[in-house]
C-alpha cells in the first residue's frame, strides 16, 4: 500500500537494510521458518526432514527424486514427495490462467504462492509432524527464479515466503544450456512457458527458451549461498549423480538419528 | 495463509485489470472493500499483520477510503432480516470458535472490528456511523467525497471542444 521509497521508513525494525544481514542467517536455520512464518501453526521439534531438490526444467529431478525415494524406503523411511503446482485446490485454477493469455506477473506469483501454501499446510507440515521425509521436487527457489527472471521485487518476493520452511537439504542440479536444451528436445519439446515467451524477447521460441533459461539459471546461482544450495552437476549420468545424493543425504541422516532423536519410521 | 493468498490473487488479478486502467484515464474507481478487509480478516484468521501488509504492498493507495462501522448486533440484525442464513465464511465457522453460527459470527467479527479499529489510525480511515438512515449516511458520505474531487472540478469544467 505504499510506494517503495517510504516503505523502508514505516516497517519498523525487520526489513532495514541492517537487519537484512541478520534476516538472511536465519535462513540458515533448518526446519524454521524464514520469516514470520505461519503464526498459528508451529512447528519447532517435529521429527521430519525436509529435503528439497531444485533446478530449471529438465535437469533430471523427478528421475533423481523416484530413485531417491525407492532407496530411502528400503532404508525403512516414510517418504512423502511434494511438487511445485501439485495441490488440489489449485492446479486446475494454475492450468486454467496458464492456457489463457490474461496472465499477469504478479497474478502469476501469488498463484504459485497459493499453492505452495496450500501444500505446506495440507501435506508438508502434517507429514514433517508426524515424523516423515518429505521430498520436494522444487521448492519457493523456483517461484523466487522466475518471478526474479520477470522483474518482480526481490525483497517483496523473500517476505512473500516468508511463511515458508527452510529445508534440512537443498539439492540444486546445475545445467549449462547448451546440455539442457538437448535434453529438453529429446524429451518433450519446448512449451510456451518453458520458454519465457510470455517475456517476449523474440518470436522464435528457441532463441527465446536460450535466453529465458540462460537468465533462470543465472538467478538460481544467485541463490546459492543466500540458500545454502548443495550443488549437483547434472550433465553427468544418472546414476553418478544419484550416488552423490545418497551419499550425502545418508551422512545427514545418520549424524540427525543419532542424537536423543529415535529412529524415524525403522 | 492459503485463504489469505487466494484472496491476494483475485485482488492483484482486479487491481492490474479493473482499478489501474481508470485510474490511468483519469476516472473515479469506486472499491467495494479493499486491502484493508484482508488486513482485518486475515489477521484474525491469525496470519501475520506484517505480513499481510507487505504481501499488498503492490496496491495503490486510495485517495479516500471510508470505513462503515457498525456494532455487531447491528450487522448480526440486517443479515438475518435479509438471508436466512449466515456464510461459512464470514461467520468464521472455518476456526472452531463455536459451533453455532450466530455465536460464531459475534467471535469472529467482533474481532475483525477490533482489526479495523487499529486500521483507522493507521491508515487515517475516515469512519461512517453506518448505524444511522441510509439518507444520513449518504450526506456524510457526499461531503467526504466532495472534499477530495473539489480540487480537480476546475480542470473538468474548461473541457471544451477545441
Amino acid at each position: 500500500m505504499t510506494s517503495p521509497s517510504d516503505l523502508d521508513e514505516e516497517r519498523p525494525g525487520p526489513g532495514t537494510p541492517e537487519s537484512d544481514g541478520a534476516a538472511a542467517n536465519d535462513r540458515s536455520q533448518p526446519g524454521r521458518y524464514y520469516g514470520q512464518g505461519i503464526p498459528y501453526l508451529p512447528i519447532e521439534g517435529y521429527p521430519g526432514k525436509l529435503i528439497a531438490v531444485e533446478g530449471t526444467d529438465g535437469v533430471g529431478r523427478s528421475t533423481q527424486i523416484q530413485l531417491l525415494r525407492e532407496w530411502l524406503e528400503i532404508k525403512g523411511y516414510g517418504v512423502v514427495e511434494t511438487g511445485w503446482t501439485r495441490s488440489p485446490l489449485m492446479q486446475p485454477t494454475i492450468e486454467l490462467a496458464k492456457s489463457s493469455n490474461t496472465l499477469n506477473k504478479l497474478t502469476f506469483v501469488l498463484l504459485y504462492a497459493t499453492d505452495f501454501a496450500d501444500r505446506l499446510e495440507k501435506e508438508i507440515i502434517p507429514a514433517l509432524k508426524a515424523g516423515f521425509i518429505v521430498l520436494s521436487d522444487r521448492y519457493i527457489f523456483t517461484a523466487l527464479a522466475r518471478a526474479g527472471v520477470r522483474g518482480v521485487d526481490r525483497q517483496w518476493l523473500r517476505n512473500l515466503y516468508g511463511f515458508a520452511i527452510a529445508p534440512h537439504m537443498v539439492f540444486y542440479l546445475k545445467i549449462d544450456v547448451d546440455k539442457l536444451i538437448g535434453r529438453v528436445l529429446q524429451s518433450r519439446g519446448m512449451d510456451f512457458w518453458e520458454s519465457g515467451m510470455d517475456l517476449k524477447t523474440g518470436d522464435d521460441i528457441y532463441e527465446s527458451f536460450r535466453t529465458y533459461q540462460q537468465r533462470l539459471l543465472r538467478e538460481y546461482a544467485s541463490m546459492t549461498d543466500e540458500f545454502h544450495f548443495r550443488v549437483l552437476d547434472a550433465r553427468r549420468r544418472v546414476d553418478k549423480i544419484q550416488e552423490e545424493l545418497r551419499k550425502q543425504v545418508e551422512a545427514f541422516l545418520e549424524a540427525a538419528d543419532k542424537p536423543a532423536e529415535p529412529a524415524l519410521t525403522r | 495463509m492459503t485463504f489469505s493468498l487466494l484472496h491476494a490473487t483475485d485482488f492483484a488479478d482486479r487491481l492490474l485489470y479493473k482499478i489501474i486502467p481508470p485510474l490511468k484515464a483519469g476516472m473515479i474507481v469506486l472499491a467495494d472493500r479493499y486491502a484493508y478487509t484482508a488486513f482485518a480478516r486475515d489477521a484474525t484468521r491469525g496470519v501475520d499483520r506484517q505480513w499481510v501488509r507487505e504481501l499488498y504492498s503492490f496496491a495503490v493507495r486510495p485517495d479516500l477510503t471510508l470505513y462503515f462501522r457498525v456494532p455487531i448486533d447491528v450487522s448480526l440484525d440486517r443479515l438475518l432480516a435479509r438471508r436466512v442464513k449466515l456464510k461459512f465464511y464470514e461467520a468464521g465457522m472455518d476456526l472452531g470458535w463455536s459451533a453455532n453460527p450466530a455465536d460464531s459470527f459475534r467471535l469472529f467479527q467482533g474481532k475483525v472490528l477490533g482489526e479495523y479499529d487499529r486500521l483507522v489510525d493507521e491508515y487515517g480511515l475516515e469512519v461512517v456511523n453506518a448505524v444511522g438512515s441510509i439518507t444520513e449516511q449518504q450526506r456524510v458520505v457526499r461531503s467526504l467525497v466532495a472534499r477530495h474531487i473539489e480540487t480537480s472540478q476546475s480542470e473538468l469544467t474548461d473541457d471544451e471542444p477545441v
